[in-house]
């Protein structure tokens, strides 16, 4: 098997069309899919059943199939209640029901894992329970989800890659036309998957200072509601 | 034995708290009234409902029956009163009021000393921050903390967190404060310094409602010390009396048990 | 147009076949990528190979960053190139066996830690070594501490089998489309499909717990 190098020159103009595009779509995707995840996440500790059984519905349904038939759902049902929007748009609406989903989970986890007296503390001063959650607990939440955040992150930018069967011209997208057009199906695919390994690692990377920059900054000291032995030769 | 409480004007009023967990009854039937300016301590057995009676004063465990008045507003009552948005706003303005301060200390590991004393000061007294950092520095100045203004609370021991638990009440301009075994988590070196300052605060009239291990302590604060066992209330009284010669024998077997204890090492307090 | 439930009702059997097809993919490619998980897991603690051990973080890494329909793509189109002229159904089990199988070689590294290295050593102080040693000591510890994981990374492999679709396999999303552009009725004939992926997710994700308190016992 021989490799024709000339694809990679006279269709990258192309395929970074398609990478751009992919790019767009997943941080489109994560604007909303955010907000939208702190909404599902403290909805499921509403104290209104209805919203806690409206709310771990919609999570468990997002985590419970496959993408691929949410993008073919939102592509049907869309325009079946009269919305007709571009596929790119269907499909950053898709990803972002997808990903706050996750986003929902991984905040839930970050909130349950902050300690319990943190939130009673808050009460007690005449907080509200929104008030506690935006000044207490939320800012401990964050240094303690960011590595599952970037987790979920690096799965949308895969994930947008099944977005390419709603006609979505995306990287994916971008190699099954090259890849029509040249009859070099491994030139195509070897090429955008480096291009999503590149992406991801980038991401990856990125996060991972991040990361380090909020933990240095929170002191670390989150777990100072459980009963954590002091030091007892610290002056009093 | 029995003060006249009802003579006096009563301040916080709880009465007919019922309160049971899964299948365990942690209070029956309980009513306390504290006036103003009272110091009242609560003493007994771990799982006597002590701590429970505690937090159902600020509603933050709701009672399943029973009322929670300070100064004549209903503070809690059951059928639960969050069940509308006024409600939990009087309920939040009220617990605004009354300051708890925790065994576990609970202070905020994400804001440095002085932020944690301004916070709800801004957040919740709607504050402006002039006004708030003064108050949270006085607070701080009176609890012997005001030179960590700017210390991260994991660089703090345990003594000083608590302290600064209590001058982040003590910026809310408290007219009563609840403290849950406040020294139970301290290495014993560092609980005269928490205590002497809960003294110099029943001195300056502070109403508060202390649960305690501290028997010494409780005889030195207490206007009154309050005795609970199995849920219930078994006998009150001022603690020269009742902690000298007490009427009720489960009383004495809880004193008597206590001093045993007493001559063992510190450390097992 | 309203939503039609006799089209979901009478794609029902077809349906149902077709989340038979979708069960069977995953359950082979979950078995295909169990063994060679744990082949390359051995084989990488035990040879202690720099070369071996980079060619499989480099496998990894790979399968990790890059989307999963691209990685079937690539055997799909390139293995009948070097000659390797396999179905969509075979191009579809390896792809879904080389990408569960990275990522089960992540988890059972993970269970392995929590094997104690005193249980190595009471090992072959018995004199068990070798092939015992791991079937009989280190295995079966280490798929114990392993369960919720595998679990949760058998809902994935499942999810992913209806990415086949796209290279032809007939499963459960590729009927569903057959049927639709047939009668016209995607929601209906989707909807039906959909809630079969829900139950079937949702029923392995809960079996977790189940599984973990079937062992524990088995065990004691």
């Amino acid at each position: 098997m021989n490799i024709d190098l000339s694809i990679f020159t006279n269709y990258a103009p192309q395929l970074f069309l398609g990478f751009w595009m992919t790019i767009k779509i997943v941080v489109g995707a994560i604007i909303l899919s955010l907000p939208f995840g702190l909404v599902l996440a403290l909805g499921r500790r509403s104290r209104l059943k209805l919203v806690r059984v409206l709310t771990t519905s919609f999570i468990e349904i997002f985590r419970n199939t496959p993408f691929i038939i949410q993008v073919f759902m939102f592509f049907y049902v869309l325009p079946f209640y009269g919305l007709h929007l571009p596929a790119a748009y269907v499909g950053i609406v898709a990803l972002a029901a997808f990903g706050s989903a996750y986003f929902a989970e991984v905040i839930r986890g970050g909130i349950n894992a902050v300690a319990k007296g943190q939130l009673e503390s808050a009460r007690a001063t005449g907080m509200s329970d929104w008030k506690a959650m935006r000044f207490v607990i939320l800012p401990q939440t964050l240094p303690i989800i960011l590595p599952a955040m970037t987790n979920q992150t690096l799965s949308l930018v895969k994930e947008s890659a099944v977005l390419s069967t709603i006609t979505v011209s995306e990287l994916t997208m971008a190699a099954i036309k090259v890849q029509g057009e040249t009859f070099r199906p491994f030139e195509a695919f070897i090429m955008i998957a480096l291009m999503y390994w590149a992406l991801n690692e980038t991401i990856a990377t990125i996060m991972r200072r991040l990361e380090r920059k909020v933990s240095s900054r929170s002191n670390s000291g989150r777990a100072s509601g459980i009963a954590r032995a002091d030091p007892a030769v610290k002056d009093d | 034995m029995a003060v006249a409480t009802e003579t006096k004007n009563n301040f916080l009023e709880m009465t007919g708290i019922r309160k049971s967990f899964a299948n365990m009854t942690a209070l029956q039937d309980v009513s306390l009234s504290v006036p103003k300016g009272e110091v009242v301590c609560i003493i007994g057995p771990s799982g006597c409902g002590k701590s429970t009676l505690l937090r159902t004063a600020n509603w933050l465990t709701p009672a399943d029956a029973g009322e929670v008045r300070l100064d004549g507003e209903l503070v809690g009552a059951m059928p639960d009163m969050r069940s509308t948005s006024v409600q939990a706003r009087s309920l939040n303005a009220a617990r605004a009021r009354i300051g708890m301060v925790f065994q576990q200390f609970n202070v905020w590991p994400h804001m440095n000393v002085l932020e944690n004393v301004v916070c709800p000061q801004m957040v919740v007294a709607k504050r402006g921050r002039d006004i708030a950092e003064k108050k949270a520095l006085a607070a701080l100045a009176q609890v012997g903390l005001e030179d960590k203004k700017k210390d991260w609370p994991e660089n703090l021991s345990g003594g000083q967190k608590q302290r600064l638990a209590i001058a982040r009440v003590l910026a809310m301009d408290p007219v009563l404060m609840l403290l849950d075994e406040p020294t139970s988590a301290l290495d014993p070196e560092l609980v005269s310094g928490v205590l002497a300052v809960l003294k110099q605060l029943a001195e300056k009239g502070m109403t508060m409602i202390i649960v305690t291990h501290e028997l010494g302590f409780a005889r030195s604060v207490a206007d009154r010390v309050v005795f609970m066992e199995g849920g219930q209330i078994i006998e009150e009284g001022s603690p020269n009396v009742i902690l000298r010669s007490p009427s009720t024998k489960r009383l004495q077997f809880f004193l008597e048990k206590l001093n045993i204890t007493a001559f063992k090492p510190k450390s097992e307090s | 147009m309203k939503f039609d439930l006799t089209y979901t009702l009478d794609a029902l059997p077809r349906l149902l076949d077709g989340s038979l097809v979708t069960l069977k993919l995953a359950l082979l490619g979950f078995t295909f990528s169990v063994v060679l998980a744990t082949i390359v897991t051995v084989a990488r603690t035990v040879s202690k190979s720099q070369i071996f051990g980079a060619i499989i973080a480099v496998y990894i890494s790979f399968i990790r960053g890059t989307p999963i329909l691209v990685q079937i793509f690539l055997v799909y189109y390139v293995l009948p190139i070097i000659g390797l002229n396999i179905g969509p159904i075979t191009a579809g089990i390896v792809a879904l066996t080389l990408n569960s199988a990275a990522f089960i070689i992540e988890i059972l590294r993970g269970g392995l830690a929590s094997v104690s290295k005193g249980q190595f050593e009471a090992a072959r102080s018995l004199g068990l070594s070798g092939f015992a040693l791991w079937v009989k000591v280190i295995l079966p510890q280490t798929f114990m501490a392993s369960i919720p994981p595998l679990v949760n990374e058998f809902t994935q492999l499942l999810k992913a089998t209806a990415l086949l679709s796209t290279i032809t396999v007939v499963e459960l999303m590729r009927v569903s489309q057959q049927i639709y552009s047939n009668n016209y009725h995607p929601i209906e004939v989707l909807t039906g499909a959909f809630v079969m992926y829900f139950l079937m997710c949702f029923a392995v994700s809960r079996s977790a717990s189940w599984l973990e308190a079937t062992f524990e016992v088995k065990r004691a």
